[in-house]
C-alpha cells in the first residue's frame, strides 16, 4: 500500500503521513502538490567532494 | 422566544484541503427526491423519499499560487471527491456539527473570471454524493 506524506499545511501537519479517507481524490492532491508519495519528498542538495 | 446569534464563518474543505481562506460563500442543500406514490382512491398527492440529490455551491477567490484554489481544483474536474462544511472553526460538537458530502461530482471549473479592477472569483457547484453529519 502506497504511503503519502503531507506537503502542505492546508491538509495537515507537514511531514506527517497522510491517510486518505474513502472518497478522497489522491491523484488530485498529488497533482496539486499537497502530498507526495513516501520516499519521493523533495531531496536535499548534496555537495559532492570534488574528485581528485 | 429563544434566539441565538449565528455568524456565518464556516470552515470548508475540498478533497481534504482547507480552502476557507479563499471562500466567501458556501451553500449546502440536502435533497431527497420525491417519488409520487399517489394511488387510485387517494384524495391528495402523496410522496415517498427517493435517492439523495445533494448539492453544494461555493464561491472562491481564484488563485494560481502553489497549493491554493487552482491547485486544489484542477485535478477534480470530471471526478468525485468529499467536501466538508462546519459552521465555525470551533471544535466539532452538537452545536457546531460538521457536514460531509461524500462522493460529490465537479462537472466544470471556471479557469478565469476576470474583470478590470476586481478580484477573480469563481462559483463552483458540486452535485450528488452522500450527505452525513457528525457531532464529534
Amino acid at each position: 500500500m502506497t504511503k503519502y506524506v503531507i506537503e502542505s499545511d492546508k491538509i495537515g501537519t507537514v511531514g506527517d503521513e497522510f491517510i486518505p479517507a474513502e472518497g478522497i481524490n489522491v491523484d488530485a492532491l498529488l497533482e496539486g502538490g499537497f502530498i507526495s508519495t513516501a520516499g519521493e519528498t523533495k531531496s536535499h542538495k548534496v555537495k559532492l567532494e570534488p574528485k581528485e | 422566544m429563544a434566539t441565538s446569534t449565528y455568524l456565518s464563518n464556516p470552515v470548508v474543505t475540498i478533497n481534504s484541503v482547507d480552502i476557507s481562506d479563499q471562500c466567501t460563500a458556501a451553500s449546502l442543500t440536502k435533497t431527497v427526491e420525491a417519488l409520487e406514490s399517489t394511488a387510485f382512491g387517494g384524495t391528495a398527492r402523496v410522496y415517498v423519499g427517493g435517492l439523495q440529490a445533494n448539492e453544494i455551491t461555493l464561491t472562491l477567490y481564484n488563485s494560481f499560487a502553489a497549493t491554493e484554489t487552482y491547485a486544489t481544483l484542477s485535478g477534480l474536474v470530471g471526478s468525485s471527491t468529499n467536501i466538508t462544511v462546519k459552521p465555525t472553526s470551533a471544535a466539532t460538537s452538537a452545536t457546531n456539527p460538521i457536514f460531509t458530502i461524500t462522493g460529490c461530482y465537479l462537472e466544470s471549473l471556471p479557469i478565469v473570471n476576470a474583470s478590470l479592477g476586481e478580484l477573480d472569483t469563481i462559483d463552483l457547484t458540486f452535485q450528488g454524493g452522500l450527505y452525513s453529519v457528525a457531532i464529534v
